[in-house]
């Protein structure tokens, strides 16, 4: 009996070890996502900044900022441009260590769940010898 | 192909289950379809923009353009386009900017490059892909079929090689012996076999370092370089420049060939080394002399030189085993010229210098005493009856060495190593 009690006790163990592997995944599943926008917005600025550098000094430069197309100082728009660029790489790396640490807590999270699951059958196994 | 004995027949459906094969290969092809659908958009961009530039190309060829300018979603009124060489380009992330006509074809000329490059990635991933999805299938397919994969224990070469060094070696050995037999006397088996021994001592030695892997190896392969040796010998058996050397490097190498497997003679070795070091060396300052006579020799021994490191253990050795052969044959005056430099043994310079020295000092002594007298001494027999070469002609020399046999030489006070 008290070996039965102990065999539930290991199955809900597993199972919350698993929701919680299930929850590390989505999250790592998200910060993939945010990476990948991320990635794609430091592209494009990076573009920007190389058309802006063509630019010849004194061209107009203007900034659709809703729905208004404001002008803005060439000089004043590298600045910001170069600005946003730092921001984006900034976010990225924090992204990034986020992401290591998600899944190393996956990779310990599944070993245990291992254990556990090694447990359980050993447990199965002596209840079903007993 | 004895080989086929142990082996495991496994079949295919084991190792890449059927289910799972083409499971794979479902997973690589949506992962292909989806790659398609990006490289159709990315296309899509690229013809876009191409027609971008034509217009934009098109536009300036006219101060104005009479248009149907649309309003709203679904009217349109007519007017005028203006100003047709201002473009207002859209730089990217919200950012604008006024261009000519030709600057902005410029701009769209780039992205469209980016564009390009951004789809030849994407397609060599597709290729990936693609080939996996057909590794995939035909696994699938294989499994399917019920092929089987046989696997048999691999029967080492080793023994087969071994066999194979150990053929032409004997055939060699053979041919070798019978050049010995033409050359050697008793005198002569005793100190090639001191020479093998030696060699034997030297691969040992060596072996210790690798770990003792290579012995048999290094044996085989000594033996090899003696099989290869003996052909001149024979050949040179009349020329004594010739014979000096090749029945140094022959010599030599038959010592190992004979002994391949006793390595008992550490100290011996080290002797040889100090002999063989000194006679090579005494031959390069014959040379440096520029006698006649030595200069001969001095070849001889060049070229046993020539292999300093490799042979100086086996010229030791041979030079070691004349010592020993000839314990009661102390060294003459060619290895009273190694003698001096048999003290410095251990640095080759030294040796090398007080060779020079010694020979010099020599060199009247030995005008009918070469030095290369002691390179023919390195072959052991040379050695001792490198006073007897002397006087005969060179020729003689290497054969009465040979044939001579041991001869009461002078004493060997010089030569320290010599003495066992």
């Amino acid at each position: 009996m008290t070996s039965s009690a102990a065999l539930r006790d290991a199955q809900r163990d597993l199972e919350n070890k698993a929701n919680d592997l299930s929850k590390l995944q989505k999250d790592i599943a998200k910060n993939h996502q945010v990476r990948k926008k991320y990635t794609i917005q430091l592209g494009e600025n990076e573009l920007v900044l190389k058309e802006l550098d063509l630019l010849r000094e004194g061209a107009n430069v203007y900034k659709l900022i809703g729905p208004v197309l404001v002008k803005q100082d060439l000089a004043e728009a590298n600045a910001n441009v170069r600005k946003r660029i730092e921001y984006i790489s900034a976010e990225l790396k924090r992204l990034d260590a986020t992401l290591q640490d998600l899944e190393e807590k996956q990779n310990s999270k599944k070993e245990t769940i291992l254990k556990l699951q090694q447990r359980i059958q050993s447990l199965q196994a002596g209840k079903g010898k007993a | 192909m004895d080989g086929a004995g142990k082996g495991t027949v496994t079949p295919l459906a084991s190792l890449f289950p059927v289910e799972e094969a083409q499971n794979a290969a479902k997973r690589v092809q949506d992962a292909i379809a989806e790659k398609d659908k990006e490289l159709d958009r990315l296309r899509g961009f690229i013809a876009d923009n191409n027609n971008l530039i034509n217009l934009v190309q098109k536009l300036p060829e006219e101060l104005h353009h009479d248009i149907m300018v649309p309003f709203g979603k679904a009217a349109f009124f007519p007017g005028r386009l203006i100003h047709t060489n201002e473009f207002l380009v859209l730089l990217g992330e919200g950012y604008y900017a006024d261009r000519t006509s030709k600057q902005t074809i410029e701009i769209l000329r780039r992205r469209g490059k980016s564009l390009e490059s951004q789809v030849n990635s994407l397609e060599a991933i597709i290729k990936d892909h693609r080939a996996e999805a057909s590794f995939f299938s035909a696994t699938a397919s294989e499994a399917a079929e019920g092929l089987v994969e046989i696997r048999e224990d691999y029967v080492e070469e080793n023994s087969v090689k071994q066999e194979f060094e150990s053929g032409p070696l004997k055939q060699d050995v053979s041919g070798f012996a019978g050049a010995e037999k033409e050359i050697t006397s008793a005198d002569d088996e005793e100190f090639t076999r001191m020479m093998s021994r030696l060699d034997e001592l030297e691969e040992q030695e060596l072996a210790a370092e690798r770990g003792n892997h290579g012995d048999e190896n290094e044996g085989t392969m000594s033996d090899f370089d003696v099989a290869s040796y003996q052909g001149p010998i024979d050949d040179n058996l009349p020329n004594s420049e010739d014979i000096q050397r090749t029945v140094d490097l022959k010599q030599t190498n038959d010592v190992t060939t004979k002994f391949p497997e006793e390595h008992k003679y550490q100290d011996d070795i080290a002797d040889y080394f100090g002999s063989l070091a000194l006679q090579s060396q005494v031959g390069e300052s014959s040379e440096g002399k520029t006698m006649p006579k030595n200069l001969k020799n001095s070849d001889a021994s060049e070229k046993s030189t020539i292999y300093p490191e490799r042979k100086t253990v086996q010229a030791g050795n041979s030079s070691k085993a004349e010592v020993q052969y000839q314990a009661s044959r102390p060294s003459f005056d060619s290895q009273k010229a190694s003698t001096s430099s048999i003290g410095g043994h251990a640095d080759h310079t030294q040796g090398t210098s007080r060779i020079e020295n010694s020979t010099a000092s020599q060199v009247g002594r030995q005008t009918s005493e070469p030095s290369f007298d002691s390179r023919k001494a390195f072959t052991g027999s040379i050695i001792e009856h490198a006073e007897n070469l002397q006087k005969t002609s060179r020729e003689q020399n290497s054969t009465s060495s040979l044939v001579s046999g041991s001869q009461p030489s002078k004493p060997v006070s010089r030569f320290k190593m010599q003495r066992k």
